[in-house]
């Protein structure tokens, strides 16, 4: 395989770089000052057998450096604690988070790279026009807008058409599949609306930015001068050699995207990750925080190697 | 009637902050099948810019007037719309090969594929046949159309830029530096290939150079450009033995011819700038005969002899005088 | 918040040039998009610094109902406590701009000094602050913010620090290839073979060199800096003793100024952020365009090459 010592080697820095996460994490959260956050068992409404049994699993009464090596065994189990607010496992309250968060961060997405790819061609092939200056200010402008204002301005604009706060209508009695679906679609609508508009502005950006240096390349020129016309220039030059660039830079953008949900869900009461974070800040809900936040770092260094990967995939240059 | 006659051709550059930049002023050139033109100047003349104004690629800030006939018919006439149908078919451009010439993301053989595919030459199969076959015919390996360009060395890189403009067996073929930032054993094969083919194929060539020795190897005809006009036009063996403009003279004289001793002579100064009219002639500045009428009044591209042009007052002068 | 954001410089990576004395100005004066970046910002500025001398009300006098409609004497209505829109505008952009600018502040100085003792010095020096920046590159700066918040508790200094601490690492890269490029320069060299010191050269050589560049990725950060502010404002870790503009719109927001139909004390405080955000992206980018030009012509577009009537100059006699 091309290049297996690239894909290890970046592999190997994704790890590593979750390690260390991993251990910044421990270090917040147990080498805090005072014990409000650094103790794990002080799960309230616990009763004193839980209680105790976390102090062992989690060495509460050792040394710091023993912590963190249990910390680290109990993590590759997959034991995360118990949350405060709901004494339910983190691992389990996390895991019905993201797969909330999940499909509505998706669509936001799939809405923002489409229109922004559209948006972005659109704005370097009319280089000039009106078309481009009127395409890069909207982008400019919705790129420019916090994206918690802009979620409760789309909840001012459509309070009595779409639901506006969480992921289904608790009034629904038994409702059939089809009811179900509908329900969640109409839920799912504004939420993924503000992501994809705030990604959207962004996204034009980045594609414009591409496609204004792919065509300026040489291989334009002799495209053109094989008598190809614009379109067929677009397609099979254009667009496939700025999708590098795109791709990668997406991909990037996607790790950090689950951070900005979390603003996302609070104005949406949307019950995901970033809900959970929002939740757990409001209620010091340490062990839930400190999971929610080694998710999030997760998907960040998880969606760089791809985007490195990606990368390396499609250009044939990179043989390193 | 020529088979390529470019003929009074203007090219303007609309400049960022307002104004224009005049790159070709009233260029007129021609080539007929079998002849090989050299267009040399130095860098900025407006050379490359005739070159691309010749198949119609300008850019979006380009104007152009004059006209450009094809077989007698103006394909200026109507723009883009016009020319397009003639790239490649009947005029095809070999681009300085350092460049990003080729897409580095698709491989050679697939572009080439594309020109005989869009030109309805070929189809499928048929069509990599053929590129196969290109590729043999400039010295590369039928295999390597599988590869990526930069998987090729410059040489062959440049061989297969020369392949794809052949692919549709144009009748004029455009080489616009061909060999320069390629070493000089791998400037010479090129050099050779083009030789070869322009004679087996009959082409026209217009090589756009400012590397002097590489159009006396090449070419029976040479036309010298200045600050965007043709100063002189005649034989090689004229340009370089009895030049009728200074600025031929002392362009050739720069060059150090590997026979002699000659030391090497740069002319100073730098040429004008295009963004406003100039008075007289302009060269005049770097001349080392200006005279009298050369400030005020602009000379104009007169025959001094039997296809022999050039544009200087001195050409004027009773005999005696010679430039 | 997005890459892009969080990578206020190139995109798309581009050769570094040199910077010209008085770019920053110039290019201010030139381009439309960033005179009127600057000046809108010179406007918010201003108005925000003359806050305790133009407000027209007192900030914290309730001079009316608990969401009081806009009105003749009060433009943009009343907040959840009855205090005039107008004042709370000017006194919380006085709070989100301080943010902003300090948080920044503290980024420029960590980032650039990484980028320049990364980039003069080179080497291991290089590598080793390279990865390290490539590690905070990889933590999401929205919930680490929280975090650090969440634990270390609300205040003006805190959120100060927290936001300073994540958003140097552009500027660190930025700055460090301007730096590469700037020390093979000529005259550094020269300096260097006469004996001068290393803080003499970076501070009388490279420095003015990278100035402007620091100066339009210290606009773009500000406009990170206070949306970020903003963000943690609205989940509740803004310092509760002051107003800014993200603590009005969490106000609202927590008061249901939606349902009871004010949406004046949510629309203008985002609105102002949204302004102040896109002015600074302006501005910025328009000096990295002066300074890094695209000078390729697109080969492609949309318009083509235009023809004109051929205008007799007198031929040619040959």
């Amino acid at each position: 395989m091309r290049g297996a010592d690239y894909v290890i080697k970046r592999i190997a820095f994704a790890l590593l770089t979750v390690f260390i996460a991993v251990t910044i994490n421990f270090a917040l959260f147990r080498l805090a000052p005072g014990t409000a956050v650094t103790n794990l068992a002080r799960v309230p409404h616990a009763t004193p057998e839980t209680r105790l049994a976390l102090k062992r699993e989690f060495g509460l009464d050792k040394s710091k450096l023993d912590q963190y090596f249990i910390y680290l065994k109990q993590l590759s189990r997959g034991n995360l604690g118990i949350s405060f607010e709901n004494s339910q496992p983190v691992r389990d309250n996390l895991k019905t988070a993201l797969i909330n968060t999940i499909p509505m961060v998706l669509l936001g997405t799939l809405f923002a790279i489409v229109i922004g790819t559209i948006t972005g061609v659109l704005a370097a092939w009319r280089r000039g026009t009106a078309a481009e200056g009127a395409s890069v200010t909207t982008a400019l402008a919705f790129y420019s807008m916090p994206t918690h204002w802009l979620g409760l301005m789309l909840v001012i604009l459509f309070a009595g058409t779409l639901p506006t706060g969480g992921m289904t209508n608790d009034f629904l009695i038994n409702p059939s599949f089809w009811q179900h679906f509908k329900d969640l679609v109409a839920h799912i609508t504004l939420p993924a609306l503000t992501l994809g508009l705030v990604l959207f502005g962004e996204y034009t950006l980045i594609v414009r930015s591409a496609m204004l240096e792919t065509l300026s390349e040489d291989y334009i020129l002799t495209a053109r001068a094989k008598g190809l016309r614009p379109a067929a220039i677009l397609r099979m030059h254009a667009l496939r050699n700025a999708m590098l660039p795109i791709a990668t830079l997406i991909a990037l953008s996607l790790g950090y995207i689950v951070a900005g949900a979390i603003l996302v869900e609070t104005v949406f009461s949307w019950p995901g990750i970033g809900r959970a974070v929002y939740d757990a800040v409001l209620a010091r809900d340490y062990p839930m925080l400190q999971g929610a936040f080694l998710v999030l770092t997760v998907s960040v260094v998880f969606f760089n190697l791809v985007a490195d990967l990606l990368y390396f995939k499609l250009d044939p240059r990179i043989t390193e | 009637m020529s088979l390529l006659e470019i003929q009074d051709l203007h090219v303007w550059f609309d400049l960022e902050h307002g104004g224009e930049l005049h790159a070709v002023q009233g260029v007129s050139l021609s080539v007929d099948p079998g002849e090989r033109l050299g267009l040399v100047g130095e860098s900025g003349c407006g050379k490359t810019t005739t070159a691309l104004a010749a198949m119609g690629l300008l850019p979006p800030n380009a104007s152009a007037a004059g006209r450009i006939m094809l077989d007698g018919e103006d394909i200026l006439a109507g723009g883009e719309e016009t020319i397009r149908p003639h790239r490649w078919v009947d005029l095809a451009i070999v681009f300085q090969g350092a460049m990003n010439a080729l897409n580095p993301v698709r491989t050679v053989g697939s572009q080439i594929v594309e020109a005989i595919e869009l030109h309805g030459r070929a189809k499928g199969p048929a069509a990599r046949t053929q590129t196969g076959e290109l590729l043999e015919s400039v010295g590369i390996p039928a295999k390597r159309a599988e590869r990526f360009p930069h998987e090729l060395s410059g040489g062959m890189r440049q061989r297969a830029a020369i392949a794809m403009a052949l692919s549709c067996n144009p009748k004029v073929l455009i080489a616009d530096e061909p060999t320069t930032a390629l070493d000089v054993m791998v400037q010479a094969q090129i050099l050779e290939l083009l030789d070869a083919l322009c004679r087996d194929f009959g082409l026209a060539l217009i090589l756009v150079t400012h590397d002097l020795p590489v159009v006396a190897q090449l070419c029976d005809l040479g036309a010298v450009m200045y600050a965007g006009e043709i100063v002189e036009r005649a034989t090689v063996d004229a340009l370089y033995h009895s030049p009728g403009h200074p600025y031929t003279r002392l362009l050739f004289a720069a060059t150090p011819d590997l026979g002699s001793n000659g030391e090497v002579v740069s002319i100073p100064g730098a040429p004008p700038r295009l963004d406003h009219e100039l008075r007289g002639c302009p060269f005049q500045p770097r001349c080392d005969r200006a005279f009298g009428p050369c400030t005020t009044i602009h000379p104009l591209l007169k025959s001094i002899g039997a296809g022999h042009a050039a544009a200087c007052h001195l050409n004027d002068l009773p005999a005696i005088a010679a430039p | 918040m997005s890459v892009a954001v969080r990578e206020p410089g190139a995109v798309i990576e581009s050769e570094p040039i040199r910077s010209r004395r008085g770019i920053v100005w110039e290019t201010i004066r030139r381009r439309p998009s960033a005179a009127i970046g600057s000046a809108i910002l010179l406007v918010i500025v201003l108005g925000a610094l003359l806050a305790p001398w133009l407000a027209p009300y007192d900030l914290h006098k309730q001079v009316g109902p608990v969401f009081g409609h806009p009105s003749w004497s009060h433009p943009l209505g009343l907040d959840d406590g009855g205090i005039d829109m107008v004042t709370l505008l000017m006194w919380g952009a006085r709070v989100s701009l301080v943010v902003g600018f300090a948080a920044t502040f503290v980024s420029m100085v960590i980032g650039g000094t990484i980028g320049v003792a990364a980039g003069y010095f080179g080497g291991k020096t290089d590598t080793t602050l390279m990865r390290i920046t490539d590690y905070f590159l990889v933590i999401p700066d929205v919930p680490l913010m929280i975090v650090v918040a969440a634990i270390w508790g609300p205040s003006l200094f805190h959120i100060i620090i927290v936001i300073g601490i994540l958003l140097w690492t552009s500027t660190a890269r930025v700055i460090r290839a301007q730096v590469k490029s700037v020390r093979e320069r000529v005259y550094v060299k020269r300096a260097r073979s006469l004996g001068a010191s290393h803080t003499r050269i970076v501070f009388r050589h490279v420095l003015p060199q990278v100035a402007p560049l620091l100066i339009a990725n210290t606009v773009l950060t500000i406009a990170v800096a206070i949306f970020d502010e903003t963000a943690l404002a609205f989940l509740g870790l803004g310092d509760p003793s002051r107003i800014s503009l993200g603590k009005m719109i969490e106000n609202a927001f927590q008061r249901a100024a939606i349902s009871t139909g004010a949406w004046y004390a949510i629309v203008p405080p985002g609105l102002l952020v949204a302004v102040i955000i896109l002015s600074c992206s302006l501005v910025g980018g328009a000096l990295e365009d002066a300074l890094n030009p695209r000078l390729r012509v697109a080969h492609l577009s949309a318009r083509s090459f235009r023809l004109r009537p051929l205008v007799g100059r007198g031929g040619e006699a040959v």
